[in-house]
């Protein structure tokens, strides 16, 4: 049972209440959870280290892939610059090359009678091509090769149109051979 | 609405308001420090006697409580979880001010016989007064039993010592508050 001591206490209770803390204890508080929050940061990368050098690398290979494709770009975009008539050259021949190879392509390998390093090097972007090319960025200017790559381009096609005319004499068309086509007439 | 120790219980903040804070949102924190930081504040000066003191102690809770809180479960009772870590940083800073709470011989147990209360004028600012004015060691048993509403078991628990220690030091500190307002009386 309360005393009078402690019933004056219950009776009296809120008036033994102080106002609050100042601002100060607020701004103080606010800034230790800042760091804290901070501090967090920091320990959560020490417990997953390995996770995070893991998505470093994976970040810093990102970026070189994006890098080298965007330098990649920028260099076909500066030989269409350098050389536009070049370019569309190339688009014609290139364009009409690979259309006599597909028809070259169609017909059987046995009735072509070329063997396969002969016919790897009908392929558009052969060895030749490729030097040629390379000496065209470098040397954008220069007649000379422009000329030799275009002397390129039509002696290729017209070695592929032999090749399709003699095809064509030995009346085998395409996805047909010799013996096939002599049994049809 | 702000809690003073007394109405703590009933404090409402909104139900959010602790989710909130588990997923570290400050502003949540900041209603929740609203909302108990007057009775906490309370709690910590009467405990440490002093506004310095009380003000360290306070944001070191909180901190505690901040840091913390995702430990809360649901339908725990925020008021008391506060008020626990908020009692048991006040006791931290009075150990490291060198305040012990020792065992007392129960033989120099005192009676409250033949106290005549009525004698007494009580008046809020003159208990206040002599409770400040009180050893640490009663004050801090005082407060915890009278105003922060511990039981004299949980008392010994937090302060370590024996349940009989926590009767005899309480009933001593209110015969000290007695006679100090008895002076106050005397020399008005």
């Amino acid at each position: 049972m309360p005393d009078n001591f402690e019933s004056f206490i219950q009776q009296h209770r809120d008036e033994f209440e102080e106002q609050g803390p100042s601002p100060r204890v607020w701004g103080a508080l606010e800034k230790e959870l800042t760091n804290q929050r901070k501090g967090r940061v920091v320990l959560l990368l020490q417990k997953n280290w390995f996770k995070a050098a893991v998505i470093l690398v994976l970040f810093v290979n990102a970026g070189a892939l994006f890098y080298f494709t965007k330098h990649k770009q920028q260099q076909r975009q500066e030989l269409a610059v350098i050389a536009p008539e070049m370019q569309e050259a190339k688009a014609y021949y290139t364009s009409r090359i690979n259309e006599k190879l597909e028809q070259i392509n169609a017909y059987p390998v046995s009735e072509l009678g070329l063997d396969s390093t002969a016919r790897k090097e009908l392929e558009l972007r052969n060895d030749t091509y490729k030097a040629l090319e390379k000496e065209l960025k470098n040397n954008p200017g220069n007649e000379r090769i422009r000329a030799a790559l275009i002397r390129y381009y039509q002696l290729k096609l017209d070695l592929l149109d032999k090749i399709l005319e003699e095809l064509q004499e030995k009346r085998v068309t395409p996805g047909h051979t010799k013996k096939q086509y002599e049994a049809e007439i | 609405m702000k809690a003073s120790a007394s109405n703590l219980n009933q404090t409402q903040i909104a139900e959010n308001v602790i989710d909130r804070c588990k997923k570290g949102d400050v502003r949540a924190f900041r209603e929740l420090y609203d909302a108990y930081s007057a009775a906490m504040y309370n709690i910590c000066l009467r405990m440490t006697n002093n506004v310095s003191d009380a003000e360290d102690t306070l944001q070191e809770a909180f901190i505690q409580v901040h840091r913390h809180i995702h430990k809360l479960e649901r339908d725990g009772s925020i008021s008391a979880w506060i008020k626990r870590i908020v009692v048991n940083h006040c006791l931290n800073t009075l150990r490291k001010k060198k305040v012990y709470f020792e065992d007392v011989d129960e033989v120099e147990v005192m009676t409250e016989e033949g106290v005549d209360e009525a004698q007494h004028t009580w008046t809020v600012a003159a208990v206040k007064s002599a409770i400040r004015d009180l050893p640490q060691g009663y004050r801090t048993v005082l407060n915890l039993y009278l105003f922060e509403e511990y039981s004299h078991r949980e008392i010994a628990e937090m302060l370590g010592i024996t349940e009989s220690t926590v009767k005899t030091q309480y009933m001593r500190a209110k015969e000290k508050v007695r006679q100090i307002v008895k002076q106050q009386n005397v020399t008005r």
